[in-house]
């Protein structure tokens, strides 16, 4: 995990998106990534969402580092992370208005999300505005990019789509035409645990035979 | 006392600070997309509306309903006319319940006179894919109330989803949905009627 000390700002933002993976390698986020992975454009809005608070959040909280006291920087942490979550929600509502509504309690929900009380508390509390700024950006990456391809496995098995684009020609059952069958399940939050958990065991596969 | 506030103050000034900063930002920036945010659920009801209501030229603001939903609850949905040449061409009004998974918002329009129902669309739901959420993505079961007398609707497994009648044929999967959306359009058609009968609109 990156420190105080010795910082690499190449590693700190490649360990975001691979060894220090917020989905694959720490477990964290879980609730937005079952629940918004149905389909792509989904996942890509609360990933995006989740990079502005994460870049946001660091950036305060690093700027505050000196004058946090010990005993209410969660306090301030919470706060600091809430009000961000708070202008995101806002701007999906009047910008994009049908993904604030698809995404509903979870873009709020993202005030609760581990990952970036993590980073505030594992890496912006200690390091400097560069260093909390790329560690924002690679975390930010290494969650979006994951939900990405755990979406674009499910929204293609699940419609023969990704990102709404036609890639498996589905089977219309009036004129019967198209091959593919979509697997409804995929769709639903049994397709999302399978998804995740596939995909955790590949990543082990990987870093077993890495190590 | 001054002692106690002093240290108050030395530990939580930041605090104090950062809260009337952020929420002054909030405030700020509330005041900027509210009135986006208002328009926005706007013209989503009016698209429903007048897709429903295809006549209509524009809907105006009639009467706020209050809606029992049962177990003491009650909502306000606002009724609105839909005007045409200067004349009331039907009503329409937001509709809401449990469904399966989440609260199910519909939009739902009727004639003049409050005798057929001109269809429903939804405004927010999220019932399974593939299953519940064929009230919204497939049009079996919403063409089935398109002109079906404004009158208690039952619900069947079996029958002919092509008769327009107060019998409606539940998505094949999707009972449960099926069976909120009956609920609720079955609780508030019959109140707003009463209602708006009431008041001297119809």
């Amino acid at each position: 995990m990156a420190n105080a000390t010795d910082i690499s700002i190449s590693k700190t933002f490649i360990a975001g998106l691979w060894e220090e993976n917020p989905v694959l390698r720490l477990l964290l986020g879980m609730c937005p990534t079952l629940a918004v992975t149905a389909a792509v454009k989904p996942a890509l809005t609360m990933g995006c969402s989740v990079i502005f608070v994460l870049i946001c959040s660091n950036i305060v909280v690093s700027l505050m580092r000196n004058l946090l006291k010990p005993h209410l920087r969660i306090l301030m942490f919470t706060l600091t992370i809430a009000t961000f979550v708070t202008i995101a929600d806002l701007f999906l509502k009047a910008y994009v208005p049908d993904m604030s509504e698809t995404l509903g309690p979870y873009i709020p929900l993202i005030i609760v999300n581990c990952i970036i009380i993590c980073r505030a508390e594992a890496c912006a509390s200690q390091n400097g505005l560069v260093v909390s700024v790329i560690d924002a950006i690679g975390m930010g990456l290494g969650f979006t990019g994951t939900l990405c391809v755990l979406a674009g496995i499910r929204e293609l098995l699940a419609t023969g789509k990704v990102f709404e684009i036609v890639v498996f020609a589905a089977r219309d059952p009036v004129t019967n035409e198209g091959w593919f069958t979509p697997w409804a399940a995929m769709g639903m939050p049994v397709g999302a645990f399978v998804t995740l958990g596939l995909l955790l065991g590949l990543v082990n596969l990987i870093t077993k035979k890495q190590a | 006392m001054g002692k106690h506030i002093k240290f108050f103050l030395e530990q939580s000034w930041l605090l104090l600070v950062a809260s009337v900063f952020f929420g002054i930002c909030l405030a700020g920036l509330n005041a900027w997309w509210e009135p986006k945010i208002i328009a926005n659920e706007i013209k989503k009801f009016n698209d429903l509306a007048g897709g429903l209501l295809t006549e209509a030229e524009k809907f105006e603001p009639a009467e706020v309903l209050t809606i029992d939903i049962g177990k003491g609850k009650t909502v306000d949905t606002q009724v609105k006319k839909a005007v045409s040449g200067g004349d009331v061409v039907g009503w329409a009004f937001i509709a809401e319940g449990a469904g399966f998974q989440d609260k199910i918002k519909l939009v739902v329009a009727v004639d003049k006179q409050f005798n057929k129902l001109r269809g429903f669309g939804v405004l927010s739901s999220n019932e399974t894919p593939g299953f519940g959420d064929k009230i919204k993505t497939g049009d079996f079961y919403r063409n089935q109330f398109i002109g079906a007398p404004c009158e208690e609707f039952t619900l069947s497994k079996v029958g002919d989803d092509k008769k327009i009648d107060s019998e409606i044929v539940a998505v094949t999967g999707a009972t449960v949905t099926s069976e909120s959306v009956v609920k609720i359009l079955n609780n508030f058609i019959s109140q707003v009627k009463a209602q708006m009968k009431e008041k001297g609109y119809i």
